[in-house]
């Protein structure tokens, strides 16, 4: 199998600022690490290609710097990475972000699967998988949390939902978005890390891919942010329980009850 | 390990690069010169495995991967129970391919990203959580004779019940042991050397001057300005237990290590 991964950098989640004029994240001087979701796609590309053979390649568009992330996802077992930068896919949104991808994956070739984190922890989303499955005209699953079966033609998965899961069989080629649940991705070993820091990373611009200008960064994007604002505060309660150990105990389990928590 | 003791062989802790470091390369290279000074030295290199729960290389895959020598009598690897079964036999099997005996045998602190055995993985039945006491059990069965087995005694546990887990310890396997770190006398280990007069007890000693680290392991306050001479302390419990062992931990190379030569007369 031919697997694609699609990953991102996103900063780290304490770091995030929002430009106030653009209403953009400020990327620039931030902590960057691997989107969360993005290692448990990584994680379940690899598994299938231990499982049935084949290749992981980490695609990624973001600045030069998202090499790092790259070299991450290679060292969890990825064979190579490529990058797509280019001050011309700067300010894309998920349409033009997922269109650039897709072109990638189109010059790739020969693709089978396309696997994604379900969201990205910056944008929160969960529009680029779907957009990518769009832009190239194949079928997509979504909050994938179980890859049951693999044939030469399909593929075969349980999609999560909040009351149970969905079991889709897709024609391959194919994308996945992934959660959290599907696996543990696994701890990089030396070997991996040093493969990952010596490996070449090649960066595609938009030429590289024949993606139209007009169709990627700011010009590309549809979606315009209007405003943006903090989620309000949680309104939390606090209470001291005082007494015995037993007696804590009781009344914890007693205010827990008050509460539907237990 | 009786020998290590009655040759005057320390038992250096030598860290291993992290997970997360951002400059790998530097962090291998240092580690590869403290693994040559330490077998240079005749000492015993003990290679920690994810200690505090800081995710690091594994001792086996570094000295597999910079193709470090191997003394047998020279290398320490310590085992803990947060791998997978199929890791687990991966460090194990290469322990038994390179010649390492020494395995110090711990339950290991953790992380949310480590792996944990399940006591379905190693056949341990009638408990709900793999202990060291059950991955001893497991590797006598699955490598008899192959590996020579230490564990940890906490002297700042409750006492009753670290002696009762040292005797499932050794029951399990353990032929000797190594302490948590010793400042001064400590009426438990000496419980401990009179109960066990047979066994070789390493005591590991605080080499950072920062003492204040180590409240979390003795469970009291240690204040952050009070003043620590870890050379002392080491020739002192070298007085104080001339038939113990000891084990050198966070041991600076730069400042220290001359100095440690002389100091087990």
């Amino acid at each position: 199998m031919k697997i694609v991964v699609c990953v991102k950098q996103v900063p780290a989640t304490h770091d995030a600022k929002i430009d106030p004029e653009t209403k953009r994240i400020i990327r620039e001087g931030q902590k960057a690490i691997l989107n969360p979701f993005d290692t448990y796609a990584v994680e379940e590309g690899v598994l299938l290609k231990e499982r049935f053979g084949g290749e992981v390649i980490i695609l990624c568009m973001g600045p030069e710097k998202a090499h790092e992330s790259i070299r991450e996802a290679i060292s969890g077992g990825a064979d190579r990475g490529i990058l797509l930068s280019d001050r011309a896919f700067g300010g894309s949104d998920t349409w033009a972000t997922s269109y650039a991808l897709a072109k990638a994956i189109a010059k790739i070739g020969d693709v089978d699967l396309v696997i994604c984190g379900k969201q990205a922890i910056d944008g929160d989303t969960a529009q680029v998988g779907p957009g990518i499955a769009a832009h190239l005209g194949w079928l997509q699953a979504t909050y994938v949390m179980k890859v049951e079966d693999v044939t030469a033609e399909s593929i075969r998965v349980r999609r999560m939902h909040e009351d149970g899961y969905d079991i889709c069989e897709l024609p391959l080629p194919a994308v996945l978005t992934v959660v959290k649940d599907i696996n543990s991705p696994r701890i990089p070993s030396l070997r991996g890390r040093m493969a990952a820091n010596k490996a070449e990373i090649p960066i595609w611009k938009p030429a590289d891919i024949g993606a139209e200008l007009d169709r990627i960064g700011l010009n590309g994007s549809p979606t315009r942010v209007v405003r943006t604002q903090p989620p309000p505060a949680r309104h939390t309660i606090s209470k001291r329980i005082v007494g015995t150990s037993e007696e804590c105990a009781r009344e914890l389990v007693r205010e827990l009850r008050l509460r539907s928590i237990l | 390990m009786l020998h290590h003791i009655q040759n005057k062989v320390y038992h250096v802790e030598i860290l291993p690069p992290k997970q997360d470091s951002e400059k790998l390369e530097a962090d291998l290279e240092l580690f590869a010169t403290k693994y040559a000074r330490v077998m240079e030295s005749g000492y015993c290199a003990c290679i920690t495995d994810n200690a505090m729960g800081h995710l690091a290389f594994q001792g086996s895959e570094l000295i597999q991967e910079l193709d470090l020598p191997v003394d047998p009598e020279k290398v320490m690897i310590h085992l803990n129970t947060f791998h997978t079964k199929e890791d687990l036999h991966t460090i194990l099997d290469f322990c038994r391919d390179k010649g390492i005996r020494y395995l110090l045998v711990i339950s290991g602190d953790g992380s949310e990203r480590l792996p944990k055995l399940q006591p379905s993985d190693i056949g341990a039945v009638g408990v709900e959580s793999v202990t060291s006491v059950e991955l001893l059990r497991y590797i006598g069965r699955a490598y008899p004779g192959v590996f020579v087995m230490g564990v940890a005694f906490n002297p700042y546990e409750p006492e009753e019940h670290e002696f009762e887990k040292m005797e499932r310890k050794i029951a399990a396997g353990a032929t000797f042991i190594i302490t948590q770190p010793l400042i001064e006398k400590n009426a438990v280990v000496d419980r401990l050397l009179a109960k066990y007069p047979e066994m070789p007890v390493i005591i590991e000693a605080w080499m950072s001057k920062k003492i204040s680290l180590l409240s979390e392991a003795v469970g009291y306050e240690i204040p952050e300005n009070t003043e620590f001479d870890p050379i002392e302390t080491l020739k002192m419990l070298h007085r104080l237990y001339p038939t113990c062992g000891v084990y050198l931990s966070l041991l600076g190379f730069k400042t220290q290590y001359h100095l440690i030569a002389d100091t087990w007369t």
